[in-house]
């Protein structure tokens, strides 16, 4: 029997292992990417996503809201960089600034809270990367499937940190990927990003206050 | 089409051919930004960098990938999702007391922001030069806080996207916009249309 870890794709094959991927201790991870043992399948449930059209919204779809305005523009930003336009980038930058800090206050601000929200997205993720397949927008594809994988990871370390409180991360580090949002606990970064391949020095660590 | 070369800096191992090679001496600036107005695009850098680090670039973009209405609607409906959460998660690091509880909330806030940052790259904000930055830049210009950016980003930036084609009706002079001409004149009902 296989078991493939639905963040990063690794195969934990039983037939190849001493132990048996169902006798493996619940705190075991993913030795690639860190993942809970909840968070892996076996081979053959590993679906494709149903065709669940999307309905179109009501809304006028010109009309973002400031925390989009704030993504896209600091996502502009990035593009500048990547073309060496400096002082295009700077001028994105404080325009994404300025959204951020407009952004409305959110009322129940609870770690719960949040973790319900990472769920819902969950649920959402195979509904939208069917709109982008029925689109045939495969661009917009990839940033649902690597967007999903980095969502199930950060579910995990929510619901893990609702449990095990501060001891979960204590001593040790937090990364991001700066590429696609990875989320990593540990004393150094991945070699390669489970998520999105990029090397280890395009991680960032979460400093503390 | 013109070219302009650029250094990734990571690669570079400063074996200095390029300085060798340039024939207007773009590569010999202090900051390692090859210089944008000395460079000719003629490519001597890129064939003989040992390491790679040096690539050509054009100078003008092609227009971005269209997007669907149903794609952009369903890709800002996730960005909406992830904008709270990071607003969630950063409201969160704000009160926490504890080290680990403000780390790991930092972390969800700057993943979800790059997540979001994708999915609306992907509903139609891939590249500065774009038409739709350039729309969105202008209705950014109406608003006091954020006109001074927005103004100046639209003088530096220029569209890379073709303005849309005029027919003019040859009878009564009626303007049209758009690839193809009208069945008929809206005004005069005619049906003799010239490409401006």
């Amino acid at each position: 029997m296989k078991f493939v870890c639905s963040v990063c794709g690794y195969v934990y094959d039983d037939d190849a292992q001493k132990v048996k991927f169902e006798t493996l201790p619940d705190d075991w991870t993913c030795p690639l990417c860190g993942a809970p043992k909840a968070l892996f399948n076996k081979e053959e449930n590993v679906t494709k996503p149903e065709a669940a059209p999307v309905e179109v919204m009501d809304e006028d779809v010109t009309e973002l809201s400031f925390g989009q305005l704030a993504a896209l523009c600091s996502n502009l930003a990035r593009g500048c960089r990547k073309q060496y336009k400096e002082e295009e980038a700077r001028q994105f930058d404080e325009l994404a600034d300025y959204f951020t800090k407009i952004v409305r206050p959110i009322n129940d601000t609870t770690v719960e809270k949040l973790a319900e929200s990472l769920k819902a997205d969950l649920e959402s993720y195979p509904a939208l990367r069917a709109t982008c397949d029925s689109e045939k927008d495969r661009g917009a594809a990839r940033v649902c499937v690597w967007g999903e994988k980095v969502t199930r990871m950060l579910e995990s370390l929510v619901s893990r940190y609702l449990k095990e409180g501060d001891r979960m991360a204590e001593g040790t580090s937090i990364w991001v990927c700066s590429v696609c949002g990875f989320v990593y606990i540990g004393d150094k970064a991945p070699d390669l990003c489970p998520v999105c391949k990029v090397p280890a020095w395009k991680f960032d660590k979460v400093e503390g206050r | 089409m013109e070219k302009v070369a650029v250094r990734n800096i990571r690669l570079c191992t400063k074996d200095c051919l390029c300085l060798y090679v340039c024939p207007t001496g773009a590569s010999d600036t202090e900051n390692s930004i090859i210089d944008v107005n000395k460079c000719t695009g003629c490519g001597l850098c890129a064939d003989a960098c040992p390491s790679g680090a040096i690539s050509l670039v054009p100078k003008e973009y092609p227009p971005q990938q269209p997007k669907t209405d149903k794609v952009k609607a369903a890709l800002n409906r996730m960005a909406q999702n992830k904008a709270d959460e990071e607003k969630l998660a950063e409201t969160v690091a704000e009160n926490s007391e504890s080290d680990v509880l403000y780390r790991l909330m930092k972390a969800v806030s700057k993943s979800q922001r790059l997540v979001a940052e994708d999915l609306m790259r992907e509903a139609g904000y891939m590249l500065p030069q774009s038409k739709n930055t350039h729309d969105l830049l202008k209705d950014l210009a109406k608003n006091p806080s954020t006109a001074d950016a927005a103004n100046k980003l639209l003088s530096m930036i220029e569209c890379n996207e073709s303005k849309p084609k005029k027919w003019v009706c040859e009878i009564c002079g009626y303007v049209h916009e758009g690839d193809n001409p009208p069945e008929q004149c809206p005004v005069c009902f005619q049906k003799v249309f010239k490409e401006e």
